[in-house]
């Protein structure tokens, strides 16, 4: 499921005290789900007491952020039979690999985006996959053909 | 309250399909006698909607008869459990439960129980001491 | 690259990592691959006889004994051994006028059996990944059966004639009683029908092919229809969904794949099983003509031969089971008499069977610590390629116990 900015706004402050840069929380709440800027940028989160409760809350909430590769890509270990559709689906893979993972084989080059290892999937290099980067596009080939889902997108 | 409450439900009749399961047939390779295979082999799923509608949730432990014969498993949901109806990977449970005229669908009644799930050597128990 | 023997998919392309003599990683192997790689020294058999542990040679020398003295003899399983080590049970069972059955008997034998028979046509994977377009999975769950199958050899794979990916050169068709993982694959390009009674969908399919309307299904099947003849050569992977819903009956089936290639080229595959089951069948039905449940004294196969039936009907003294576990796999009405009879396991994990059997006789994992050939579920040959050697393998054991006969 994906994290909201709404969830990240209920637990801040709410006082648009600016002290993060920028002009209010909910502002800063859309910049943290965007891994624009961090949660511990909001000092008095961190450093009043009253806030501690919601830090928690915050800091638990916005864990999966942390495993997140840059694409937003997370892979539930616990869900994957090691089927490897998403591999070989893959337009990069198809692309860059037509005769390993682009044929069904298990990936020929150093540096797939992703692959089995001991029988699950296993990020490797994500920073080829078109979701990432300025120019990114809103792929979701591997999602789409992952029938346990097991593999989901951050932002949605 | 909600456990006395679960006494009181009546038997559930289901039909019970059988199949392969990748996460069980790992736990067969880490060992037959494990507890990780009873947990993954000890199982009965429903979809979330049926076992909700009949006073199921995840974890309980289910009394699975059919004709003379009963295991103990645990239910768990999940999407591809056939609607209104049951799946369970085949192992010792299934091949227990069913016989050669219904190997892979099978009919069995399911009532909530307080005791444990039945592990394998119960089973051995079971079928040797028939002979 | 080894070759995992998790299924029939014998998948060749698995690459391991080897630290300190032990396999530390496994790559390009599903979840059930990896695990037999990962896993080997988990839950090893150990020689027993009467359930107490003795010395390798004193298992395999009580192991003779019963052979020697066994007068019915039956031999199961095998099908997760290699052709090699078939090849040896099949010579002991001639030698002892025994009964022999592999797991194909309540697996997919029916479907090899039509195939070898020719009653059916058939190709390979390779063949299906450069060209098939319908793809028909029938009464099976690949997800997980055989986790790569649609990856690495039909749905997505690129190859051949077919090159631009499943969105556009494939057609996928699930069948199936309920939706499994695999049905809810059937997105854009394909159908999933839920099949309450094979046969019925089958003469849907005949119905139509005939320029009638189908009583079920009426908009899928006729379009179904539409792209296997757009597609020209197509395929249909039957698994035990299929088996048990026709109920051993397949008159309609063959008759419904008759039909089909007066339009296209249709061809029937069993969907898999166990990695060497095909080997099985194919050995035996070159040596009798029959691909399971046969008798060497009366040479003739019958259901009566059946494992299940000898051990029903008591015809069988003495049970030698190799790489199987009938107590996890069989209905338990039968299985339960092989605590009764003189019953020898051999098998590299402990076992249900293992735990009520005379003798047990610990073996080799094949693939990962023995080698030889096994033949996949479309027939092609593959030859294993194992990390370590292990002298105590299937065939070891059974050069001994032929040495007595």
């Amino acid at each position: 499921m994906p994290i909201t900015p709404m969830e990240v706004y209920k637990l801040l402050p709410k006082t648009n005290c600016k002290k993060c840069g920028e002009q209010t929380c909910m502002a800063f709440a859309f910049k943290v789900i965007n891994r624009e800027k961090q949660i511990e940028e909001c000092s008095p989160l961190f450093e009043e007491k009253k806030y501690a409760n919601q830090k928690e809350k915050l800091l638990e909430l916005l864990e999966p952020l942390k495993e997140a590769t840059e694409t937003g890509l997370i892979v539930d270990e616990e869900r994957c039979t090691g089927c490897a559709n998403c591999i070989v689906v893959c337009p990069v893979h198809a692309s860059e690999d037509p005769y390993g993972s682009g044929s069904g084989y298990g990936p020929k080059i150093e540096d797939p985006i992703y692959r089995l290892e001991d029988g699950v999937l296993k990020i490797i290099n994500v920073k080829k996959c078109r979701r990432y980067g300025k120019n990114r596009i809103l792929c979701v080939a591997c999602r789409e053909n992952c029938p346990s889902d097991a593999i989901s997108f951050l932002e949605g | 309250m909600p456990l006395e409450f679960s006494k009181f439900l009546k038997k559930l009749s289901v039909e019970v399909v059988v199949g392969r399961w990748s996460f069980q047939v790992e736990a067969m390779d880490r060992g037959k006698f494990s507890d990780e295979f009873i947990e993954r082999s000890a199982v009965i799923y429903l979809t979330e909607e049926f076992g909700k509608a009949n006073g199921f949730k995840e974890g309980d432990v289910v009394r699975v008869s059919s004709g003379n014969k009963s295991v103990n498993l645990k239910i768990m949901f999940t999407d591809v459990a056939p609607e209104n109806g049951a799946f369970m990977p085949n192992s010792i449970y299934t091949s227990y439960l069913s016989d050669f005229s219904n190997f892979k669908r099978f009919n069995a009644t399911l009532e909530p129980t307080d005791d444990d799930v039945t592990k394998p050597e119960e089973i051995m128990q079971k079928v040797l001491s028939k002979i | 690259m080894h070759v995992c023997t998790g299924c029939s998919c014998l998948c060749d392309d698995i690459d391991l990592k080897i630290e300190n003599g032990r396999i530390s990683r496994a790559y390009n192997a599903c979840r059930r691959g990896a695990g037999i790689f990962l896993n080997i020294s988990s839950s090893r058999a150990k020689p027993t006889i009467d359930g107490q542990q003795v010395d390798l040679e004193r298992a395999l020398q009580k192991a003779q004994e019963i052979i020697q003295d066994s007068e019915n003899l039956a031999i199961y399983g095998l099908d997760t051994t290699t052709l090699e080590a078939q090849r040896l049970a099949i010579e002991l069972a001639e030698k002892k006028e025994a009964f022999i059955d592999d797991n194909s008997t309540f697996c997919l034998g029916d479907f090899v059996e039509m195939i070898l028979k020719k009653e059916i046509p058939s190709t390979t994977l390779e063949e299906v990944k450069n060209n098939a377009y319908v793809l028909f999975y029938w009464g099976t769950d690949p997800y997980h059966s055989l986790s790569r199958h649609l990856s690495k050899f039909t749905y997505y794979p690129r190859g051949g004639k077919r090159q631009r990916g499943y969105e556009e050169d494939r057609f996928l068709v699930v069948i199936d009683i309920r939706k499994t993982h695999t049905a809810k694959l059937a997105k854009k390009n394909a159908r999933f029908l839920k099949a309450e009674n094979d046969a019925d969908i089958i003469r849907g399919f005949i119905d139509a092919l005939e320029g009638r309307s189908p009583k079920i299904f009426q908009k899928e099947i006729p379009r179904i229809l539409k792209e296997m003849e757009k597609g020209g050569f197509n395929v249909i992977f039957g698994g035990l969904g299929l088996k048990y819903g026709l109920g051993g009956d397949y008159a309609l089936l063959k008759e419904m794949i008759e039909r089909m290639n007066e339009r296209s080229e249709v061809y029937f595959m069993p969907a898999g099983c166990h990695p060497n089951m095909r080997g099985f069948n194919e050995l035996l039905f070159e040596k009798t003509g029959h691909v399971n449940r046969y008798s060497f004294r009366e040479k003739r196969s019958s259901d009566d031969f059946a494992f299940h039936r000898l051990l029903k009907n008591d015809s069988a003294d003495t049970a030698l089971i190799i790489g199987s576990d009938p107590l996890n796999s069989l209905p338990l009405e039968y299985a339960g008499k092989l605590s009764e009879i003189n019953t020898i396991v051999i098998d590299p994990r402990e076992t249900f069977t293992g735990r009520v059997a005379k003798v047990t006789i610990p073996s080799a994992l094949s693939g990962v610590e023995s080698g030889g050939t096994m033949i996949g579920a479309d027939g092609s040959r593959i030859e294993l390629n194992p990390v370590f050697e292990a002298e105590i393998n299937d065939e070891y054991i059974l050069k001994k116990l032929l040495e007595v006969v």
